[in-house]
């Protein structure tokens, strides 16, 4: 097993890494790894079907319930056949699709991660290495379908497709943690066995379906898969019908037997997945791109599986898988054969298509493919579709039951006509037409490379339906993974005139009727637009503008109004400890002053600040600003701070020295610039701010409950340090890092005021020098040299 | 190792020192950063090896007993936070030498970077709380130097944004750090908890809410965040990488020492709001922006709400998923300004409407995008699908059902502005095919970018011992365990 | 702390802070000025209460707190270093423009004014 993911790696990381010269080896060297799987699983699969699964389990981060848990089991087995196969049938298409300006290597390689990343998901036992897995094709998906990354429609297609289906695998992660956390196991295996029942499993199996209608394009997010048709038809063929979009299908397939019951889940997948196959129908039906018709049928498809697979007795199960093995084959086959049409006629488009029935080949492949899709005796395609409505007929689930039947039934009539006209649309010469005859020069017979795969995988859906027993058995014991009472299924060719038979009758009959009904309506070939579409862009745009709007407020990009953000948070906080303290603190325990001569100074100081707002100079202010200060340093003395003091009033003059020197250079009354906010709203909030904070400190002043760490300095300072004043010791050696730290910062900050003072000068000097020339051009540049 | 802690802030000190003396020869300026800078990150691990194994180390300056003395204390969170730090700073330097741009020529360059370094690992040492300001000032005035070095038009403006705002925040940490003081009568970090146990609850309450204001400042959470997005833009890349890696995560730092062990099981609501606010606000802030360092500043403040929801939800898983967060989200984000460094270096622009097609001009610049890309957005197999894994896990299983959505949802918004990026500067035509090929950029530094890329993914790959390490750490900052003997766990 | 020095460190950093609520770069950093004289007021008074000069071997018996002292003394330098910092950024600044104000960013501004202007880059229009 790990074999296989190395091959894939190896071979993924030589693509990507070594093509510098050439890349034409790339896609032959890509289908080894597909060819190693595919036999590996054939080796095993007697084993694996007997009913011992093949386990492998590497710890990750045990701490969180995270590792890689694989297991391939019945289930796996077969998605692991389809992975490797049908990509070793597309790399060898691919050899002969992309042409030398691709960058056939980068495709390649990313195909081979793509192929490792699903192979993982289809194994997955661990629930969050589903998780890991699922978003790993997301992104390869991602990068897969901007392969043409020059388009801005292939950008935002690949774009959309991330979104919507990472957004999904994000919903799918919640759910299966929850899912986990109320089991209590870290497996899908221990998942099912555990069974957890009520609490949040309801809500949790609701935000898993919400992930797999993302994946796999059912309604209503089936709108990213027609825009990933960007992506090379190779592309398309493995990510967009074969594999990815059947991830979702896969979480449900493992789930619905334990949990069909629970909740809303029946409802839901039933009213999703007659939805999508209703819808796609009618969108396939109006499509005159050959791919895109086929994009469309494929969500209508894929919602007929998910509702088979969702159900979850054990009857549509078997047919679930059944209808999943047939529809792997026949709409590959399909992607496939419409990209060797385009690539040999130049067009998809089912109005100028001409001349591919000169190749017998492709023909052919295209006829049987289409006889499969639309379910005519006796490919895989009409078996096991019998084989749903025979599940689907036995009933027992309720109004989504007979739902869904009639959904399907209904299905199956649109199925049939969509098919018919892509069958005709394809194979019948539209009429020249020279507006369009520029694609003539393209016209040419496709090479064998291109008819083969497409060839071999519809000659697999006819020889399936014709070996129906034995397909039908295999089929039961792959089931019986998913579900042990689904092991007795069988498929027949033939059981008799039967309910179900009739409906299949009565889905050909109508289906043909409704194309020539249609034939001629008007079709389109734009991309699709639909609801979902529209509601996707509109959320987008929605998000763009709003983000810009909501931006617009939170990032004013004004210096003053973020300070005063800030300093009101500053007040909350003290706002808030202040009203909490209400009840043990008692005001008229505070002191008014501790000697009369602290008032006076206290008062002086606080009018020598007041000063500073009230100066209309530079100047003055700045005066003002000192004079506070040195009042302060009276303050200080009298607390007993006599060092305090000193150097409160030397820091003081060396502060308006430096002022001074500035402010000489600047202009002398202050700019009046305009103001954030009124006069009145800027004096509340400072009061604000002032008020609480010092309230709060006062608070905090009294709260002291363990002496202080000084009593240890003042006993140690004489005897053990040799010093007599406290506070020097407590500078210079107990606490002598903080000088050491702040003398850093001096030192800093003095070479941050040269480099600033420097950068001034010589853009003066320059502006001097230029005296009157082109002065702007220069201004705000740094000197080219520094010395 | 004992007793040589205070190394790893003296010696980069005396590194500026001795840089102020060189300052005519670059060459030699740079041979002294480069040889401090390896010396301190080689020495942090043996650290962090000793730490884990044998137990926490304090050492006392000056030979006083811890009480009465400064001490620097390394336990596993400081020890891990020391290394990371160092690592990058380290990376980051290498990069700025190989880039040699003007900022970098300059004099004060690499006596700036240098006390930076000093302060970061100060920070994550200090065991005093005063000094823990110290520190803070430290590379705070570092940082202005280093934001302010050009002295151009642009730099001026943001940068006053800057050092005003961080100003205001370090009166704030001091007025906090003194009221800490005036109630307990202690600075000593290893003391704090349980005096602080004993306060009235205004009190306890106050000071806490103080401190969070301050360190929240420096971390850029909502409402505070704003001077960021304008602020880092204006950096040379190098210097942006770092302060972007490292300096939030100071204040993620302090804000997890001081909300687990000091203040436990305080303020859990508000802080989920402010949690949530932040992710939210920075990814729709992001989501606005139209240049490629402005979308990555806004993803700072966006991932900085997962580390809080993280602080907020408490406990020891929640813990062990902040520390681990915190370890994966500096080298992402550190790379992913180092890729924008060299876009910058050869599109000459960061703005998005002006670069196209970049992963054909280099498909390896592209993968040195993608890679960290997808990490911040949370795509597994990237580590940081492990770090949100961890906060989301932890949601969930308390009940805290809405900030799990929100963190969900923030992810996938991530992914939008992320893959905005990617579309709109590496997918689409390249302008001019000339220089096909032809980086201007130096092999250093894509070399550096590289190694820190290489870093994250080993992050990623080895998350089970790392985890691991976080869980240990988580054990360590639960409040029973904080008590100030400095003895640790086993 | 009595009332008066509450009053006084109230005073500080109303002023304080309704100067660094200014355009003027000049204002802001007068503001920083006054705001740092009351968080020092405040370090101070907060943790010790009034008493003789913490000297030894004089005789004084009623010692002050050491300890604020010493902080506040680390503090007034690295207030020191602040201000002269911002007022070399006050200087560049004006040489730059001619003047000392702070203007708001450029880029948020024009997220501000013009908010339904979404730039799609690489997307489909």
């Amino acid at each position: 097993m790990l074999i296989v993911l190395l091959t894939y790696a190896v071979v993924a990381v030589v693509c990507l890494v070594g093509h510098r010269r050439s890349d034409s080896w790339a896609f032959p060297v890509s289908v080894l790894p597909h060819a190693v799987g595919f036999v590996w699983l054939v080796s095993v699969a007697p084993g694996v079907l007997d009913g011992t699964p093949l386990v492998a389990s590497f710890e990750w981060v045990p701490a969180l319930g995270l590792s890689v848990d694989l297991r391939v089991d019945g289930f796996g087995l077969l998605m692991g056949l389809l992975v490797t196969g049908i990509g070793a049938l597309v790399s060898i298409f691919s050899v002969g699709y992309f042409p030398a300006t691709t960058d056939r290597a980068r495709v390649a390689g990313l195909l081979g991660c793509f192929a490792a990343a699903m192979l993982g998901l289809v194994w997955a036992d661990g629930l969050l290495t589903l998780f890991v897995f699922w978003e790993l094709t997301s992104v390869a998906s991602f990068l897969l379908i901007g392969t043409d990354d020059r388009s801005a429609t292939a950008r935002a297609a690949a774009l959309r497709a991330l979104l919507v289906t990472g957004a999904g695998g994000l919903s799918l992660l919640a759910g299966l943690i929850l899912l986990g956390l109320a089991g209590g196991t870290t497996t899908l295996s221990g998942l099912v066995t555990a069974d957890p029942t009520g609490g949040v499993v309801p809500v949790a199996l609701v935000l898993v379906l919400v992930g797999t209608a993302t994946k796999s394009a059912q309604f209503p997010f089936q709108f990213w898969l027609p825009g990933a048709m960007a992506a090379p038809t190779p592309v398309s063929a493995y990510l967009h019908s074969a594999t990815m979009v059947k991830a979702g299908i896969v979480v449900v397939a493992r789930l619905a037997p334990t949990f069909a019951d629970v909740g809303a889940w029946r409802p839901i997948v039933v009213v999703c997945g007659v939805g999508s196959v209703l819808l796609g129908g009618f969108r396939s039906l109006r499509q005159q791109d050959a791919k895109l018709a086929l994009a469309h049928g494929t969500v209508s498809q894929l919602g007929l599986i998910t509702i088979l697979v969702g159900l979850g007795t054990p009857a549509t199960t078997y047919a679930g898988v059944a209808v999943l093995l047939a529809h792997a084959l026949f709409k590959a086959s399909w992607f496939l054969a419409v990209g060797a049409v385009d690539h040999a006629t130049g067009t998809r488009d089912l109005r100028r298509v001409r001349g591919v029935r000169r190749s017998a080949v492709l023909a052919t492949g295209i006829v049987l493919a289409a006889a499969s899709m639309a379910a005519v005796p006796p490919t895989l395609g009409f078996v096991t579709k019998e084989g749903a409505l025979e599940g689907l007929l036995e009933g027992g689930t309720g109004w989504p039951g007979a739902l869904a039947l009639v959904g399907v039934v209904l299905g199956s009539v649109l199925t049939v006509a969509y098919t018919v006209r892509l069958t005709v649309g394809l194979l019948g010469d539209a009429p020249h037409d020279p507006a369009t005859d520029h694609a003539g020069g393209h016209d040419h017979r496709p090479g064998v490379l291109l008819v083969v795969p497409p060839a071999v995988l519809a000659v697999l859906g006819l020889v399936g339906g014709l070996a129906a027993g034995p397909v039908g058995a295999w089929l039961a014991r792959v089931a019986a993974s998913l579900d042990p009472a689904s092991s007795d299924g069988a498929l027949y060719l033939w059981h008799g005139f039967t309910p179900a038979l009739g409906l299949s009758a009565l889905a050909l009959a109508g289906g043909t009727a409704l194309w020539w009904a249609t034939r001629s309506a008007t079709a389109t070939t734009d991309a699709p637009r639909s609801l979902s579409t529209v509601g996707y862009d509109r959320a987008y745009e929605a998000l763009l503008v709003g983000s810009r709007r909501v931006t617009g407020v939170t990032q004013s990009g004004s210096l003053p109004l973020y300070l005063g953000i800030v300093l009101l948070t500053v007040a909350a906080a003290s706002g808030t400890a202040m009203v909490v303290s209400r009840d043990w603190f008692d005001w008229a325990t505070v002191p008014l002053a501790n000697s009369p001569l602290e008032l006076v100074a206290c008062a002086a100081t606080a009018l020598g600040a007041v000063a500073v707002v009230l100066a209309r100079q530079r100047f003055g202010a700045a005066l003002a600003l000192g004079g506070s200060g040195y009042l302060l340093a009276l303050v200080f003395l009298l607390q007993g701070a006599p060092d305090l003091a000193v150097t409160q009033f030397l820091v003081e003059t060396v502060t308006i020295a430096v002022f001074l020197l500035v402010l000489a250079r600047l202009p002398q009354r202050f700019s009046g610039a305009p103001d954030w906010a009124p006069l009145g709203v800027r004096i509340a909030v400072s009061l604000v701010v002032g008020l609480t904070v010092a309230g709060f400190a006062l608070q905090a002043s009294t709260a002291r409950t363990e002496p202080s760490v000084a009593e240890e300095y003042v006993a140690r300072s004489e005897p053990e340090a040799g010093g007599r004043n406290v506070v020097n010791v407590i500078i210079v050696d107990f606490r002598g890092f903080d000088t050491l730290g702040e003398i850093t910062v001096l030192a800093i900050a003095g070479g941050g005021v040269v480099n600033l003072v420097a950068a001034a000068r010589r853009e003066q000097r320059r502006k001097q020098l230029l005296d009157g020339a082109d002065v702007e051009d220069l201004s705000g540049r740094a000197p080219e040299v520094w010395r | 190792m004992t007793g040589g802690l205070a190394l790893f802030v003296a010696a980069p000190l005396a590194g500026t020192a001795l840089c102020f003396v060189a300052a005519r020869s670059r060459t030699l300026q740079r041979s002294v950063a480069l040889v401090v800078a390896v010396g301190v990150t080689v020495a942090s691990i043996a650290l962090l090896v000793h730490v884990d194994t044998v137990g926490p180390v304090t050492t006392s300056m000056g030979g006083w007993p811890d009480a009465i003395s400064i001490t620097f204390v390394a336990d596993r969170l400081g020890a891990l936070m020391l290394v990371i730090g160092n690592v990058m700073m380290l990376a980051v330097l290498v990069y700025a030498i190989g880039q040699g741009s003007r900022d970098e020529q300059s004099p004060w360059y690499a006596p700036a970077y240098l006390a930076l370094i000093a302060g970061v690992s100060g920070a994550f040492l200090a065991g005093d709380l005063f000094n823990l300001f110290v520190c803070f000032e430290i590379l705070l005035m570092a940082s202005y130097v280093l934001l302010t070095l050009e002295g151009s038009d642009d730099q001026i403006r943001s940068g006053t944004t800057y050092v005003v705002l961080n100003v205001v925040e370090s009166l704030v940490l001091v007025t906090g750090v003194a009221l800490v003081f005036a109630t307990t009568g202690t600075l000593s970090m290893a003391e704090l908890p349980e005096r602080l146990a004993a306060l009235p609850d205004g009190v306890a309450l106050g000071l806490s809410l103080l401190l969070l204001v301050a360190f929240g400042l420096k971390a850029a959470v909502f409402p505070l965040f704003s001077w960021l997005p304008d602020s880092y833009p204006a950096a040379p890349s190098p210097v942006s990488a770092v302060f972007a890696g490292l300096l939030t995560k100071v204040g993620v730092y302090a804000i997890l020492r001081t909300q687990t062990q000091w203040f436990p099981d305080s303020n859990r609501t508000l802080l989920l709001v402010v949690a949530a606010a932040t992710m939210v606000v920075g990814v729709v802030g992001a989501i606005a922006q139209a240049d490629v360092k402005r979308i990555l500043s806004f993803h700072i403040v966006s991932q900085i709400g997962y580390m809080i929801a993280g602080i907020a939800l408490g406990g020891v898983a929640a813990v062990a998923a902040v520390v681990f967060y915190v370890v994966h989200h500096i080298p992402v984000k550190t790379s992913l300004f180092l890729v924008d460094g060299i876009v910058e270096q050869d599109e000459g622009t960061s703005a998005l409407d002006r670069l196209s097609g970049l992963a054909r001009r280099s498909g390896l610049l592209a993968v040195l995008f993608l890679v960290p890309a997808l990490s911040l957005a949370g795509l597994p197999p990237f580590s940081g699908f492990i770090g949100k894994l961890g906060v989301v896990t932890v949601g969930l299983d308390q009940g805290e059902w809405w900030i799990v959505a929100v963190a969900l949802v923030v992810s996938i918004l991530t992914l939008v502005s992320m893959m905005k990026i990617w579309t709109g500067a590496f997918w689409g035509a390249a302008p001019d095919t000339d220089r096909d090929g032809v980086l201007r950029h130096h092999p250093l530094m894509a070399a550096v970018t590289w190694f820190v890329v290489a870093l994250t993914l080993a992050v990623a790959l080895f998350a089970g011992p790392i985890y691991g390490f976080a869980e240990r750490t988580a054990a360590d900052l639960e409040p029973v365990a904080a008590t100030p003997s400095g003895g640790g766990a086993p | 702390m009595s009332l008066a020095q509450a009053a006084l460190i109230a005073v500080l950093f109303s002023v304080g802070t309704f100067l660094v609520l200014h355009r003027s770069l000049t204002r802001i950093i007068l503001g920083v000025g006054l705001l740092g004289n009351g968080v020092n007021l405040l370090i101070l008074t907060s943790g010790s209460v009034p008493g003789d000069a913490p000297i030894l071997g004089e005789g004084a018996t009623d010692l002050t707190d050491p300890v604020p002292q010493a902080l506040v003394l680390t503090a007034i330098v690295i207030g020191l270093a602040i201000v002269a910092f911002l007022l070399s950024m006050a200087y560049r600044s004006w040489t730059i423009d001619g003047n000392d104000v702070v203007e708001d960013d450029l880029s948020d501004r024009r997220i501000a004014a013009e908010p339904d202007v979404a730039e799609d880059f690489g997307e489909e229009t």
